[in-house]
């Protein structure tokens, strides 16, 4: 495959991965705080600031007062702001077009429809009354190009490559998830107990990686911030937790890189590295220094994608 | 308030005429001078036309509208689509596309099939003679300042042998029939002809639409194009090469046939490159893959002559790759088709095709040329200039339908201005009596109904070594405007799914 539609590739599957969790974060503070425990998790300007935060727009720290029309806008349909859904989802059917001959006939199709819908869709609409109806077409289209990818493509390097992109970004935005949600419930406290390790925010963070009912049947009992954590970062078994992305984008790696023992610093090296340490990290670890838990962990990951630029996309 | 009126009046019509349990052809009509595929042998249909006017008929006005928003509605969702450049945003607009099929029956099809390789070869032979012993030349059949002067005659190429002594590996050629009822050449295509993707598509189109109708006839497929493109491919591959690695290059997704060109890359299995992705090291040229460097042998490329190696010609082009001529000449490695061979599907080149065929094959044509004035001879360019309002006019080395003159559209003014332009510069210009294309039933969609278009007929030709191969099908374009004599898809044309039947 050429090194230049591989990049392509890579970042296909990254925007298309990017969007659905877009389109879920904003759905779920969204609907949820709208009976939200507590006064300031019901207020508009939180959820709103809790999406800008998520999305890394430092307008949401800065105390200003929010339009929520604008905020929707900015987060969905304006083709002005670099990191809207529309822009995320005209990167990914760009990038496909590029690799149109590697990838199906039903992949592309899909894309192509799921390219129009949003492109299509009507602004006004979106920002009043469409926020439910089009975050929910944006989660099932990305589900659906999730199966195409599995089921119509060969389970060979293109593949391989595009569940790279997938899984690094999904473990990237999970990361993001915990970031935002971590930093809402240290403002919106629960009730009893540990004010912060009981906040409502963690049923919230759990359902924005769709791992809540997942994460009830696991614990039996209602998340709080150790559960939370510990499910979403180290179960394995979680198919959304950073531990179960970096096993599979460690077997992909396998199908690029088919070295036994991985040169020191390439990137299936790193990959395993990090993967070794989720395996044996405990929660207690995590749940102490979140932050800088967080922090390490994006950039070790960014590492892992700098070093795949230089050793697989250098053309 | 004009337009909402125009709508309702074509809400009664449909409506109307689904009352009265008319069909899609009830409001057909035949002008008599012009050859009806459909009705050139009187006022019955043709028989092969019969069985699919009687299923059409089974349509109302209403399930025909319905039948073609789906058939849009799937080319658009593939994504086989062009850009529409606007002043605010670009628009993806699909190529019209006619949900009545055209029919090619067996005899037919034997004469522009075997008068299609015989052309191709003729042309094959004598691309290599021009650029060798030009014996053509010295035996006077063909003038030596149509070469001299061509704008593409490639110098580089002159002693250059190309893998397998093939030029023209895939020719395009434009065929059509004339009042008269026989076929005519009228342009042949050898430098990159697009179209074929559509070729495939249409058929999709249509089975998606009308699958019933294909259990009337017995067409022949036309998803065999790729294989036996890949085949062709294969078969010019550089000495010592076992099993050749083929690509495809591209100019890249904004070009307007991107589509064409990673349909067929897909459909051959093989890489879709740009430029940017090859290298030529030591005269051998490699494709940058994720495992490194992977050696390229034979190029189908997409890219014009002048742009395929900054090196040896445009000097500013990034679209092609230094130094790829320099392997080609050592034949590292075969570009299909060949560089230099515009210089043969010239227009003016086009009038010697009769003299070029016998000379090379001992053949007769098989496929009419049409009569061509030539005005760099002065008695014929004094008769094109008395009779511009009689014929067409064409720049003879222009492609795409730009620059064509139609006589009897012209207004005085217009006349003078072509007349002057001929005058000037003589040699870029032939002309042609104003032939009649046959017509084929077209739905119109503004009309929401079939009426009498111009059509014509593209043939892709492949040569290898050993292998000749006709695409059986072929792109049938429609000229959509009324009148209208002009079907390349860049003036609006549309195209129709060509059916060839088996014997």
């Amino acid at each position: 495959m050429l090194a230049r539609v591989a990049n392509n590739l890579f970042w296909m599957g990254r925007y298309i991965e990017r969007s659905e969790h877009i389109a879920r974060y904003m759905n779920v503070n969204y609907f949820s705080s709208l009976d939200a425990p507590n006064d300031l998790s019901q207020s508009r300007q939180f959820v709103l600031e809790s999406m800008l935060y998520m999305i890394g727009d430092p307008k949401g720290q800065e105390d200003l007062k929010l339009s929520e029309k604008e905020v929707l806008n900015n987060l969905g349909l304006n083709t002005k702001s670099s990191y809207s859904i529309i822009n995320n989802v005209k990167a990914a059917r760009e990038n496909a077009n590029s690799a149109r001959d590697l990838i199906s006939t039903e992949l592309y199709e899909s894309i192509n429809k799921f390219y129009h819908f949003v492109l299509n869709y009507d602004v006004d609409h979106f920002v009043n009354k469409g926020l439910y109806d089009f975050t929910v077409n944006i989660t099932e289209s990305t589900a659906i190009l999730r199966g195409k990818i599995r089921s119509t493509l060969l389970h060979d390097q293109v593949y391989a490559i595009i569940m790279l992109g997938i899984n690094i970004e999904r473990s990237t935005q999970i990361i993001r998830i915990i970031n935002a949600k971590y930093h809402d419930a240290l403002n919106a406290k629960g009730s009893y107990g540990d004010q912060i390790a009981n906040s409502f925010e963690w049923t919230t963070m759990l359902k924005c990686s769709e791992a809540y009912d997942m994460n009830r049947r696991f614990y039996k009992k209602t998340p709080t911030r150790t559960t939370t954590l510990e499910f979403l970062v180290l179960n394995g078994d979680c198919p959304r937790s950073v531990m179960n992305s970096l096993n599979q984008v460690f077997s992909h790696m396998q199908v690029l890189d088919r070295t036994k023992h991985p040169l020191k610093n390439s990137t299936s090296f790193l990959v395993g590295k990090l993967r070794a340490e989720l395996s044996y990290m405990l929660v207690e670890e995590i749940e102490d220094n979140v932050k800088e838990f967080i922090e390490r962990i994006l950039n070790r990951l960014y590492e892992i994608s700098q070093q795949m630029e230089r050793e697989f996309f250098n053309y | 308030m004009e337009a909402c009126k125009i709508k309702n009046r074509t809400f009664l019509q449909i409506q109307n005429q689904v009352a009265k349990q008319e069909n899609i052809f009830s409001s057909y009509l035949r002008k008599p001078n012009l050859y009806d595929e459909v009705y050139s042998s009187g006022e019955a249909s043709n028989p092969i036309y019969k069985k699919l006017l009687d299923l059409y008929g089974q349509y109302t006005v209403a399930d025909f509208v319905n039948l073609n928003n789906k058939a849009k509605s799937s080319f658009f969702n593939q994504g086989i689509t062009f850009q529409v450049y606007g002043e605010k945003d670009t628009k993806e607009k699909i190529f019209p596309f006619d949900l009545f099929p055209r029919i090619i029956d067996h005899d037919d099809w034997q004469i522009i099939e075997s008068g299609s390789i015989q052309r191709a070869k003729a042309l094959n032979l004598f691309l290599w003679d021009v650029y060798h012993d030009k014996k053509i030349i010295k035996d006077k059949v063909v003038p030596l300042d149509l070469i001299s002067t061509s704008a593409n005659y490639l110098d580089q190429m002159i002693g250059v042998d190309p893998p397998n002594k093939i030029y023209n590996h895939i020719s395009g050629t434009d065929i059509i029939r004339h009042s008269d009822g026989n076929f005519y050449v009228l342009e042949d295509n050898i430098r990159c002809p697009s179209g074929v993707s559509y070729v495939v598509c249409n058929r999709t189109a249509l089975k998606r639409a009308l699958f019933g109708v294909f259990n009337h006839y017995q067409a022949h497929t036309v998803t065999n194009y790729a294989e036996n493109l890949l085949e062709t491919l294969e078969s010019v591959k550089p000495q010592g090469v076992d099993s050749p690695t083929c690509v495809v290059i591209t100019p890249g997704m904004y070009n307007s046939a991107y589509y064409e060109h990673s349909y067929l890359a897909k459909a051959m299995g093989i890489e879709l490159v740009e430029g940017r992705d090859l290298f030529v090291e030591n005269d051998f040229v490699y494709m940058k893959t994720i495992n490194g460097p992977l050696k390229v042998d034979v190029i189908y490329r997409r890219i014009d002559d002048l742009f395929i190696d900054p090196l040896e010609f445009k000097p500013d082009s990034s679209l092609g790759v230094p130094g790829l001529f320099a392997a080609y000449r050592k034949g590292n490695v075969c570009l299909a088709n060949a560089p230099g061979t515009g210089v043969a599907d010239d227009k003016a080149i086009y009038t010697y095709m009769p003299h070029i065929i016998k000379y090379y094959l001992n053949e007769e044509p098989i496929l009419s040329n049409v009569h061509t004035y030539h005005c760099s001879r002065p008695d014929e360019l004094k008769y094109v200039l008395e009779n511009v309002d009689k014929l067409v006019i064409k720049p003879v080395d222009e492609a795409g339908g730009y620059g064509i003159s139609i006589g009897n559209k012209l207004t005085k003014a217009e006349i003078e201005k072509v007349q002057k332009q001929v005058k000037e510069s003589p040699r870029k210009y032939i002309a042609q009596p104003i032939l009649s294309l046959s017509v084929h039933p077209t739905y119109i969609d503004d009309k929401n109904s079939f009426e009498q278009r111009h059509i014509d007929l593209r043939t892709f030709t492949l040569l290898g070594k050993n292998k000749e191969f006709v695409l059986k099908g072929g792109l049938t374009r429609v000229a959509l405007q009324e009148g209208n004599l002009v079907v390349n898809s860049s003036q609006g044309g549309g195209s129709k799914d060509t059916w060839v039947l088996k014997k």
